[in-house]
């Protein structure tokens, strides 16, 4: 038997909560109107179920038959003009109290890069009979937006849903056999009973530390679309060159590549349904695994949907040190993208890996002096940062942007100008304007082809409208112009450091709302009530009223998003994470046609993928 | 005593084992592969400030076949398991792992139906890591406790483990 079938699941449930009455509760209905919904019910009239602002984000319910015209018309129409499917994903509502409704939904982020809009699309998937019950399907949106089409495949992998008019609908992320459809809310968590006695006669010990699982190879298929006719090159799950797990299957005809099937979720690690089995502050922790090259940013992500959702005020020492946190996260995820870039493209070079992770050692010595941790951070939390920055900080940090600049002049003096180095990335992994809004992809991916956009000055968080930065674009759209952004943005990011290091404000590090926020330690030794607070937040957690929220920051990577449902009580109904390495990910088979297997290797590094968060 | 009696100065006696175990324990090629956050950690070992060449380990093969180590860096899906069994089968005797980090020990705070709750259910594992991710010292304090097992271990064990494969078994007749 091999081993990607589905080992024994036992039904395993963390803790159970104490609800209150009312709860669990579906989201509200969206209510008031914005020029964009009013145009769209203009138009679709009847067929707009619901209309309107929730949570603050712009939402319109649609009816199912009438979602691929919607979409179609939000991306053609003058006075909409969305450019961009940034995300799909879905809900599947069978715990909560239907009433007759649909019981799982499909969810739509889009965005209008020229108009500065964001506008999230809901609509609820018909049913049709299967063989093991009702098969929910709704029409897929590849047609009007390609990077429609892995979130798409996504979502059936994991939650089931059919996409009709889908070209290419197999399982994504999870082994092509797998018995069920992990997110849906009656297949179970899974894992493994923790044994708390320690007695040798448990059957628990009988195979300890000893093979148990067969894990036999299977043979691999041949991706549909690919042709024996040409050579077929397997390149990963175990290569050197594609940061971590992931398979490329790749056909070639002579020395061009005809086609490229990625073939992801070797490190898949069920992210998603773990958060709806955790309060949400528990997530916190589970965000710095997902890029573990940017956990500060997954953190403040994270972090800023459920603050939205709660109407939490932070105080500003806590916003500066956010940013100084996520900016600091920036250029040591630019360090090692540049090193491993570099590493990857020339084969040798070394030297360049040695020189920036001795900077990148320095930004991981400063978040050990803040938190103790050098990689999984954990730092900032909801309602603030973790503690304050000890006193040595800021100076420690003065001298590293004393010096970075300097460094950063260094790598670009090795490489920058260097034949060897513009031969293999000048023209290469090319992709137009264009086609990145229709693939979704995001930050230097799209900034590379001449897109200006950048959600922390244009779409402002953490009080990042307060400071003067500029956004470094391309429109050479190959892997040269994505290489020189990034070197750039790690100059733009010292810029933002120095001026919140400058304008570092005194105050509290997290909020002082102690139904969201711990107390300080100290205060649990003299205050009754901070006791209380302790307590209650550590054994039950706050609650999020019920709802639902989208909410994208400017990653390293790209957009890094997550989309909350609440349905009241003290953990995520359901939890997506937009990971940017995804859909970026998802352009590699467009950018490398007609080039050479080396150069595959070269749009890798470009892309700047980090498994953990393609396969989530 | 005995035969260093009747050899001439300047050479020295030792047992097989130990002059081999000394080779061994001092030159252990990692197996360059990594999977999550602690691949991170792993790559810092081995950069400048960490340094695993001061323990001759700082050459990570590509090649299974060239590895002596395998260092589990992370968390063990059910997709990759077969893959990283078929690696271990790959690499010669004699061969040694690391759990490096809880995921790869027990499964970490992945417990859920993706992850595979320790590698030890499908590889043997000799030094295991505790920590999420643990920090380069910790690896190499794991290579440490490697090298005295290696050092302790005897050549003619790993003989044993290796039985060669029938003629017909490799290459099957009719085939």
């Amino acid at each position: 038997m091999p081993l990607d079938v589905a080992p024994v699941v036992r039904s395993y449930e963390t803790q159970r909560t104490l609800n209150p009455p009312g709860i669990p509760a579906l989201a509200p209905m969206p209510t008031g109107e914005t020029d964009d919904t009013r145009r769209i019910c203009e138009q679709f009239g009847e067929d707009i179920v619901a209309a309107g602002l929730h949570n603050g984000n712009q939402v319109v319910l649609v009816e199912p038959g009438q979602l691929k015209a919607l979409a179609t018309f939000l991306r053609d129409e003058p006075d909409l003009k969305y450019e961009t499917l940034i995300d799909v994903t879905s809900v599947d509502r069978s715990r909560l109290p239907l009433d007759g409704e649909a019981r799982f939904q499909t969810v739509y982020q889009f965005r209008s890069y020229s108009r500065n809009q964001h506008l999230t699309v809901i609509a609820d998937c018909g049913t049709d009979p299967g063989d093991n019950g009702e098969i929910p399907h709704i029409d897929s949106l590849t047609g009007v937006y390609r990077g429609a089409e892995w979130p798409e495949r996504e979502v059936y992998d994991l939650m089931g849903i059919r996409f009709d008019g889908h070209p290419d609908l197999r399982r994504i992320l999870m082994p092509k056999n797998w018995p069920n459809h992990p997110l849906q809310k009656q297949a179970p968590l899974g894992g493994e009973e923790v044994p708390f006695t320690f007695t040798w006669d448990d059957p628990e010990f009988e195979t300890l530390g000893s093979q148990i699982l067969p894990a036999e190879s299977t043979v691999p298929d041949l991706p549909p679309g690919m042709s024996r006719q040409n050579m077929v090159i397997n390149m990963g799950p175990h290569h050197p060159s594609t940061h971590g797990v992931l398979r490329l299957v790749v056909e070639m005809d002579g020395e061009r590549i005809v086609s490229i099937d990625p073939d992801l979720g070797f490190l898949h690690s069920g992210f998603e349904k773990t958060g709806e089995n955790k309060r949400y502050k528990d997530f916190v922790y589970y965000t710095d695994r997902m890029d573990y090259l940017s956990a500060m940013s997954n953190n403040l992500g994270y972090c800023l949907t459920i603050e939205h959702m709660l109407g939490l005020e932070i105080p500003e020492r806590a916003q500066v040190i956010r940013v100084i946190m996520a900016e600091m996260q920036r250029i040591a995820s630019h360090l090692f993208w540049l090193a491993t870039h570099v590493l990857d493209v020339s084969g040798t070079g070394m030297s360049l890996l040695m020189y920036a992770t001795r900077e990148r050692e320095r930004i991981l010595d400063l978040f050990e002096m803040a938190c103790g941790a050098r990689l999984t951070v954990s730092y900032i939390r909801i309602g603030g940062v973790w503690q304050d920055l000890p006193d040595a900080f800021v100076s420690e940090l003065k001298d590293f942007l004393r010096v970075m600049p300097q460094k950063i002049s260094e790598y670009e003096a090795m490489v920058t100008e260097a034949p060897l180095w513009q031969e293999r990335l000048t023209g290469i992994g090319h992709i137009s304007g264009d086609d990145a809004l229709s693939m979704g992809l995001t930050g230097p991916m799209l900034r590379g082809s001449g897109i200006d956009w950048d959600l922390r000055r244009d779409r402002p968080y953490s009080g990042y409208e307060a400071y003067e930065f500029e956004v470094p674009t391309s429109d050479s759209g190959d892997c040269y112009g994505r290489f020189k952004i990034r070197l750039e943005e790690m100059r733009q990011s010292v810029r933002i450091l120095e001026q919140a290091v400058d304008n570092l404000p005194s105050g509290l590090y997290k909020s002082n709302n102690r139904k969201v926020a711990l107390p300080p330690r100290a205060e649990l030794d003299v205050s009754m009530e901070a006791l209380i607070h302790h307590f209650k937040l550590m054994t039950e957690g706050f609650h999020v009223a019920p709802g639902y929220f989208y909410h994208g920051i400017e990653n390293s990577k790209g957009e890094l998003g997550f989309f909350v449902y609440s349905d009241g009580s003290a953990k995520p109904y359901r939890l997506h994470v937009h990971g940017p390495s995804f859909n970026n990910l998802y352009a590699i088979d467009h950018i490398s046609r007609g080039e050479m297997l080396s150069d595959v290797v070269t749009n890798i590094g470009s892309i700047d993928i980090v498994l953990g968060e393609v396969d989530r | 005593m005995g035969l260093e009696e009747k050899v001439p100065e300047g050479i020295l006696t030792t047992s097989l084992d130990s002059v081999i175990n000394w080779g061994r324990a001092n030159s252990t090629w990692p197996l360059l592969f990594g999977l999550a956050c602690c691949a991170m950690e792993m790559i810092a070992t081995g950069t400048a400030r960490h340094d695993i060449a001061r323990y001759g380990s700082e050459l990570f093969r590509a090649s299974p076949r060239q590895a002596d180590l395998m260092i589990v860096s992370g968390r063990v899906s059910n997709k990759m398991a077969p893959v990283i069994k078929r690696i271990y089968d790959q690499m010669l005797a004699p061969k040694w792992v690391i759990a490096m980090g809880i995921c790869a020990s027990a499964g970490g705070p992945f417990n859920n139906y993706a992850i595979i709750q320790g590698v030890d259910k499908i590889i043997p594992v000799d030094v295991y890591v505790p920590g999420c991710p643990p920090r380069p010292e910790s690896l190499l304090y794991a290579m440490d406790l490697l090298r005295a097992k290696q050092r302790s271990e005897s050549v003619g064990e790993w003989r044993k483990v290796e039985e060669p494969l029938a003629v017909d078994e490799i290459m099957p007749l009719g085939a």
